[in-house]
């Protein structure tokens, strides 16, 4: 399928930009490349061919996390508008040679990491979880690949076992049938690849008879939820599901954990999909841990960078961090803990106290490790 | 300029787990995924540049299985304009994969053929200088960069000590590619589902003219792994102890 940039106006509402900047505004990456969304919108609107604007190499520092197009005004479809840009671009095959690799490798092994197939469910090995296929349940933990393969992310999964577990909530893996959920795929360009993802994993959550699906990371939840065009099944993130059992009393969390801990929202939870209450909830219910806001929360909430593609390119920008501000942001709060809901904010944020040198000042947490730490 | 590029379908076995065939004589592939070797996909690469270049046609050709159309699928995606199957003997023999190859392309006229340096899998690096030898070509191996000046190629070859040597061969040519050659562009689905649609020709060894069999000069008898050497130690414990553990190994050997 031929893709024209000339329809891009028409398909993205370039058109109705009325040029007042607040989406350069918000951009979170706007000090850090030369990436301007409302001289890209204008440019893009008002040349012939626009095709030459889409040579340059600032169009891969967006991380797509949203704060333009849901702020924007006049309604200009500002990411599905770079996600059309990249898509135009990979299908011309010019991609940059990581995003390739990423790309290549989610097509062969079901993962953008390139690990094998067969190794996705090891982490769960001896941990006493449901297989689909080989055991019943009508609740999908949909893992996800970092929470599969990345050794830190593991922690998280396992974490989740642990508490579901504990509360004595049913619930079943896809073992090594899961495939990555193509999220990141289509914010890296490529849509055909991801109505492909799309499509077998659809078939595979139908075929196994479940009623319910959970995600641990908020980008499957993202692209499971709003996404996925024949999906009838209904999806939630860990963190409403915990909220929940929390509620209902099915969970108990019998040890204090006298620690001064905020939060970040992470952006395809948060401003994405509105989910701001129920992971303070659930922190806010950890007896004696002091929850503090900082500043820039929920909708207002700074992207850890990690979205769009970005845990597979390199370079593209430049100067301090988004992740380095942030936890300067919590230690400065008095945080002990910067807590999170989702693998990517985890892995950009714990990358941050490293380079910022307060290893020893502050830890990043995920949601879940902070409850299974109640249950020791 | 007509360029012929020779390649093959192989499995992906990094980070794979391996197991042996019952009969000792191969891995076990089922559970494995397969694609195109990678030296190949920079021979391609760099004839659909050339072609760019110079015009004229890029034929794509493996011996191998049905299964080997899906790649000769994505080098068509990649800029090939004509793709050619040879169901051959199922054989590792590289000397045999070469006389097919030469068989099938000694009644064509190319003027560049190109093959990757060797194979992910066997690594044996024979076929394209089996293939020149076999054709009476010049032949370059391991080259890292081509230039066509009229009815001459000249090419940069990478030796070992970082040196590279500058040849110059009179086309047509038999020239194996190393990788980084070039930057292989990204083949996205689309251009896959789309390239499904071209033609890919198949034939059989009757058909390119081995009308009496053909012996397999080469049989594998035992594949095995790698004896464990005695040198290594795997630590064990949490990172602290794996680290205190290191420490005092390293203060000792440094005595």
């Amino acid at each position: 399928m031929k893709i024209d940039p000339k329809t891009f106006v028409k398909d993205y509402q370039l058109n109705v930009c009325i040029q007042c900047g607040t989406c350069t505004g918000g951009c979170p990456v706007k000090f850090r490349s030369p990436l301007n969304m409302r001289r890209l919108v204008r440019q893009s609107h008002i040349e012939t061919d626009p095709s030459p604007l889409f040579k340059r190499p600032e169009l891969w520092a967006c991380t797509t996390c949203s704060t333009c197009s849901l702020r924007c005004p006049a309604g200009v479809k500002n990411v599905e508008f770079i996600m059309g840009i990249r898509n135009y671009l990979a299908n011309k095959g010019e991609v940059p040679s990581t995003i390739r690799d990423a790309l290549e490798n989610t097509f062969l092994q079901g993962n953008p990491w390139g690990r094998f197939r067969d190794r996705r469910a090891d982490w769960a090995k001896d941990l006493g979880v449901k297989i689909l296929g080989e055991a019943t349940t009508e609740t999908l933990l949909y893992v996800g690949c970092a929470p599969s393969y990345d050794p830190r992310v593991q922690t998280v999964s396992t974490a989740l076992v642990k508490i579901f577990q504990k509360a004595d909530f049913d619930f079943g893996i896809l073992g090594k049938k899961e495939s990555c959920c193509g999220n990141e795929i289509r914010r890296m360009g490529e849509q055909a690849l991801f109505k492909k993802l799309a499509k077998d994993n659809t078939n595979l959550f139908k075929k196994s008879g479940i009623k319910r699906i959970i995600t641990i990371s908020p980008h499957c939840f993202n692209a499971l939820k709003n996404e996925y065009p024949d999906l009838d099944i209904p999806v939630q993130h860990y963190t409403q599901v915990i909220a929940e059992l929390i509620e209902t009393g099915k969970l108990k969390m019998p040890k204090e954990l006298n620690i001064p801990v905020t939060y970040q929202d992470p952006c395809f939870l948060g401003k994405q999909n509105q989910v701001f209450d129920e992971p303070r909830k659930i922190l806010t219910s950890i007896p004696g841990l002091e929850f503090a806001e900082m500043e820039r929360s929920k909708q207002r909430s700074l992207c850890c960078e990690g979205g769009g593609g970005r845990m597979w390119a390199e370079g593209g920008t430049e100067g301090t961090r988004n992740g380095e501000i942030r936890v300067r942001e919590a230690f400065a709060l008095g945080a002990k803990v910067l807590a999170t809901s989702c693998p990517f904010c985890l892995l950009t944020l714990e990358d941050a106290v490293k380079i910022v040198g307060l290893t020893d000042q502050i830890a990043v947490k995920d949601i879940a490790e902070l409850v299974s730490e109640t249950m020791d | 300029m007509n360029i012929a590029v020779c390649v093959k379908r192989i499995p992906k076995t990094a980070e794979a787990d391996i197991f042996i065939e019952k009969d000792g004589t191969d891995i076990k592939k089922d559970h494995l995924v397969f694609h195109l070797n990678d030296w190949d996909g920079y021979a391609v690469r760099e004839a659909a540049l050339l072609k760019e270049k110079y015009g004229g046609e890029v034929t794509v050709i493996t011996v191998g299985p049905e299964e080997s159309k899906e790649v000769l699928t994505r080098c068509l995606a990649m800029g090939a304009d004509r793709a050619l199957r040879i169901e051959g003997p199922p054989t590792q023999d590289g000397h045999l994969i070469a006389k097919i190859l030469a068989e099938s392309i000694k009644n064509q006229s190319f003027d560049l053929i190109l093959t990757g340096v060797q194979a992910e899998d066997d690594n044996c690096g024979q076929v394209g200088v089996s293939l020149a030898q076999m054709l009476g070509l010049p032949h370059a191996a391991i080259v890292t960069h081509i230039e066509i000046n009229g009815d001459k190629a000249k090419v940069k070859r990478e030796l070992e000590g970082g040196i590279d040597e500058v040849t110059e061969l009179k086309l047509p040519a038999v020239l194996t590619i190393q990788t980084g050659i070039n930057e292989p562009k990204y083949v996205s689905l689309a251009a896959l589902l789309e390239a499904e649609d071209k033609e890919i020709k198949d034939l059989g060894m009757e058909e390119i003219g081995f009308t009496s069999g053909v012996s397999v000069d080469t049989k594998i008898d035992q594949v095995f792994f790698p004896p464990v050497g005695k040198m290594a130690e795997m630590l064990k414990g949490n990172p602290e102890e794996v680290v205190t553990q290191l420490t005092e190994i390293i203060k000792k050997k440094k005595g």
